[in-house]
């Protein structure tokens, strides 16, 4: 299986990126954000970082990239699963293909911390995740309070399309355990074939770095399930 | 413009006019000023810096490069330093640290490696505008790293009342560069291009050398916010990334950050070391704004902006290189074999021609009284010692929740600790352990900057920064490659802080020559004083040490309970002076001088014991706030289920709890290694003390005739909020 990685201008977790997949067996290939073709790749991630400085909102530059035009074929086309993580779900969002809005955390600060994360609904494709599911994943942010629209909430979680919600460490979600100001704790939601969430699991790879949960989530979305 | 309006001395202006047989015109009158000041000659600290241990088996570059280097083993070698950005941080906080970060980044990348780590060592005042203050200081530290995608792994804070005015940011970076990699700033060739890459020049940051850094605060800072420069961490990513793309090519003769003084420091310096000349073009100098003077571009600060010294033939793949991160670049001049520094301009082909051993290799350098050397090593004046007769319970909470001593996850959690995935150890610990991909050997990254120990005795200060930043290595077995020193203090024209300064070196040299550990390399920044008040002395010492097995760092907390609770402390002495529980008492009196061979002696014993650890074993350096606190961080770091409890003598115990003597540790370790450790230090009086055991009942219990306990709810509480917060 062949795994795009595309990285923009300012994207700097695209090399964790590319080492954790590339830890977990696949092809994991590096797409510039200028390149015109998606290489022939079965799968792509849109890594953290801070696309064009973040400095309007959050991905939002990146959203508009022309690499953009042919990612939202991709997945109009051929339901190419695409994962967003941090800078990546928020640029996702800011080109609508994922729900809602990452709006600045509640605190006003970045915030990098571990948190557990508990899996509200199995998105499309997902193999060896089930709800109710625990990970320990870390997040580091300054625009991470998922919101959505008056009325956004309740058909979100009615289709299914809440992935994770930050909980406490046994999986109780309340607001002692949202870090940032999500609505309704969400750290991470998914459209079709599109997932996006906040935690970065290609830093929990190894029990070294804290946490191997990175390693369940990422061969998950690649339908392998946690062999 | 006359002499004085660029911050030159008489003498010193009198000496320009000698080397150059001439009056200097306003232009190179304005190069002088800029790299004669303090803050670009050193020329206060370059001969007390001289004396510091410079050589070292793992050194591959001491001093006078953009950053030391040292080897971590046959392929990989280290660069790191530690830089101050005290001045700007207080007039500009957000933009003031961020540079600063930008800046040591920089410096990093100029020596062909790529940063993988940031540390960073604050101090504030105690009053409500330092901690709005510490706010937008540690916001700016945060937007500059997590952005260029750094992680910060360690770090510390303090407070006192003389940094109101004048607080300290001082940041270390560390990166990684392969062996064969050479080292990059002298080897500009005749015939290549000066090629500027990078943010166009305009109009920030210009004096931000000559006269914010290297002059005191008086009356208002709100004139002085356009010399502090703005940080574009976007453009510094990119700027990072083309940089070493560039580098590993091997195609470049020479690679010069940008920092202070901007590029009237670059070429000077690149040209001096290289021992070539450069002619720039200065109308090719792309500018942000119109209408710029030859004056102003050359003295601009500019961020975000590298020179590359490129020969014409190779000048192809390099911009191909350039243009895939779309970075603005230029060529700007040329490399000559005279060496002469030429500025030319439509106008004037010959707007300034300085050599530049003159403009950068010639600023005359304050002389070290002979006999100060000896004085300052003599025995400090002693003040009355404060020991406290009884103790109470209450004094535990109160030193632990006191500002130095409680949890700084308020501050690092607003940094990236764990972009890179190399991070085994963060913030929450006292040092950071760092894996080195593709290789067994990790990092340990310390810094330490104790000003309190400093305060009444420079001499003593100087000795303890560098043993408490060695004592985090030890306690790991990690074995010392080098020391940077990132010195802050006061007005070096005034009598008593030059002494200081003085004194601060040297216990720094004799320390780090105790410890056969070198020095390659820092940054001093002078002039910290407002209304004529000076910080104290305050040397901020950065290491890296080669860690034998980084996926497993030894532990700093125990994880079972029966344990022994060994206490080591070399001199045997409980003294207060200089301590947390002290300065919450009454003034701070000078800190217990301490005996360097003895503390050498103990970090390899503790060394040794760290590289031999069983599974079991915990060691953890004693210090801000002795061993209550080093004991309450530990049960905070244990398993729910754990407790301790220790034994004391009821007329001692104060002391014992709160000295902050150096090269103290906290052992947690089955019987057979409290063994060794008896025999090992059986010999000093005093220094061995088994104190009691770890237990199962989630509680601190001290026993000095009577027993006190304190719940883990409570020390949490106190650790995370402060003192009744």
């Amino acid at each position: 299986m062949r795994v795009g990685v595309i990285s923009f201008p300012g994207s700097n977790c695209d090399q964790d990126t590319l080492s954790a997949l590339g830890a977990l067996g696949v092809e994991a290939v590096p797409l510039w954000y200028g390149e015109k073709s998606l290489a022939g790749v079965d799968r792509l991630v849109l890594p953290g970082g801070f696309s064009y400085g973040d400095y309007l909102r959050s991905g939002a530059l990146a959203a508009r990239a022309p690499v953009m035009e042919t990612v939202e074929r991709a997945i109009r086309d051929e339901a190419m699963p695409v994962l967003g993580i941090c800078n990546g779900f928020q640029i996702l969002c800011e080109r609508g293909l994922l729900p809602g809005a990452l709006r600045p955390n509640a605190s006003g600060e970045f915030l990098c911390t571990w948190e557990t994360v508990r899996v509200a609904s199995v998105p499309l494709g997902f193999e060896g995740l089930a709800a109710g599911d625990l990970l320990r994943m870390p997040i580091a942010h300054h625009e991470g309070a998922f919101s959505v629209e008056p009325g956004g909430l309740a058909p979100l979680f009615q289709n299914g399309q809440v992935f994770l919600q930050y909980s406490d460490s046994v999986g109780q979600v309340h607001a002692l355990t949202n870090p940032n100001g999500s609505v309704a704790n969400i750290a991470g939601v998914s459209q079709g074939s599109v997932t996006g969430l906040m935690p970065h699991p290609e830093r929990a790879m190894a029990d070294y770095l804290g946490s191997v949960d990175g390693r369940k989530l990422l061969r998950g979305w690649l339908g392998e399930g946690d062999r | 413009m006359n002499y004085q309006d660029v911050g030159l001395t008489a003498q010193e202006f009198a000496m320009i006019c000698d080397k150059l047989g001439r009056t200097p015109n306003a232009l190179e009158l304005g190069l002088f000023g800029v790299l004669w000041s303090e803050h670009c000659s050193y020329k206060s600290s370059k001969n007390l810096l001289a004396d510091l241990p410079h050589e070292g088996s793992a050194v591959v570059q001491g001093p006078g490069e953009n950053a030391g280097v040292v080897r971590l083993n046959d392929a990989i070698h280290v660069a790191f330093k530690v830089e101050s950005h005290n001045h700007p941080s207080y007039v500009e906080p957000v933009q003031g640290a961020a540079t600063g970060v930008g800046g040591i980044l920089r410096d990093i990348v100029a020596m062909g490696a790529r940063p993988i780590a940031l540390a960073d060592s604050l101090r504030f005042g105690t009053d409500a505008a330092s901690q709005s203050l510490r706010h937008a200081v540690v916001e700016g530290v945060g937007a500059y790293g997590n952005a260029i995608g750094i992680p910060t792994v360690t770090g510390e804070v303090a407070y006192a009342s003389g940094y109101e005015k004048n607080p300290l940011v001082n940041v270390m970076a560390v990166g990684l560069l392969p062996a064969e990699r050479p080292i990059s700033a002298r080897g500009a060739k005749p015939g290549s291009y000066l090629v500027l890459l990078g943010q166009p020049t305009g109009r920030d940051g210009i004096h931000g050398a000559s006269l914010l850094a290297s002059q005191d605060f008086g009356e208002g800072t709100e004139h002085m916010r356009p010399t502090v420069q703005v940080g574009d961490p976007f453009m510094g990513k990119l700027l990072m990334e083309a940089t070493l793309e560039a580098v590993g090519t091997g195609l470049l003769d020479s690679v010069q950050d940008l920092g202070a003084a901007g590029l009237t420091s670059a070429i000077a310096e690149l040209a001096y070391r290289s021992e070539v000349g450069a002619t720039v073009w200065l109308d090719q100098v792309p500018c942000r704004e119109p209408g710029m003077t030859p004056y102003e571009i050359m003295l601009s600060e500019t961020q975000e902006r590298m020179l590359l010294v490129v020969r014409p033939s190779n000048m192809e793949q390099i911009i191909q290189i350039v243009a895939h991160w779309e970075l603005p670049y230029q060529v700007i001049g040329v490399i000559t074999g005279e060496k002469v520094l030429t500025i030319a301009t439509e106008e004037d082909p010959a707007a300034a021609v300085v050599a530049p051993d003159v403009l950068a290799g010639a600023c005359p350098l304050k002389p070290v009284p002979q006999d100060w050397a000896a004085e300052v090593r003599k025995t400090a004046e002693i003040s009355p010692e404060f020991t406290p007769l009884t103790w109470e319970r209450e004094w535990g909470l109160e030193v632990l929740g006191s500002l130095d001593c409680m949890s700084r996850a308020p501050i690092y959690q607003r940094y990236d600790s764990m972009i890179l995935t190399h991070t085994v150890w963060g913030p929450d610990h006292s040092l950071a352990v760092l894996t080195v991909k593709g290789v067994e050997e990790g990092l340990a990254v310390a810094v330490r900057g104790p000003g309190r120990y400093a305060a009444r005795d420079a001499y003593s200060g100087g000795m303890a920064a560098v043993a408490r930043v060695l004592a985090l290595l030890a306690s790991q077995g990690a074995v010392p490659l080098g020391l940077t020193d990132g010195i802050n203090a006061g007005n070096p024209d005034k009598e008593s802080v030059f002494r200081d300064l003085m004194a601060l070196l040297a216990g720094i040299g004799d320390a780090s020559r105790a410890f056969g550990v070198p020095v390659t390399g820092g940054n001093v920044s002078l002039h910290n004083e407002t209304h004529g008040e000076p910080i104290w002395p305050t040397a901020v010492i950065g290491a890296v040490g080669r860690h034998p097995h980084p996926l497993r760092p030894v532990l700093d907390a125990p994880e079972t309970s029966g344990l022994d609770i060994v206490w080591i402390n070399p001199s045997g002495d409980a003294a207060l002076g200089g301590s947390v529980f002290e300065s919450l008492r009454q003034e701070t009196t000078a800190y217990p001088r301490p005996d360097l061979a003895r503390l050498a002696e103990t970090y390899r014993v503790i060394s040794s014991v760290a590289q031999s650890a069983d599974h079991l074993t915990a060691i953890r350096p004693v210090e801000d706030g002795g061993l209550f606190v080093a004991l309450s961080r530990a049960l905070l770091a244990s398993p729910p289920s754990l407790g301790m409890t220790v034994e004391l003598s009821a007329d001692t115990a104060a002391s014992q709890l709160f000295t902050e003597v150096a090269g103290q540790f906290l052992v947690f370790c089955p019987p057979e290694t409290a063994g060794r450790l008896e025999s090992a230090f059986g010999q000093w009086p005093g220094a061995f003390m088994r104190l009691g055991r770890v237990t199962g009942d989630g509680t601190l219990t001290i026993a000095a005739k009577k027993s006190v306990h304190y719940g883990r709810v409570e020390l949490e509480r106190t650790y995370a909020r402060g003192y009744r917060g």
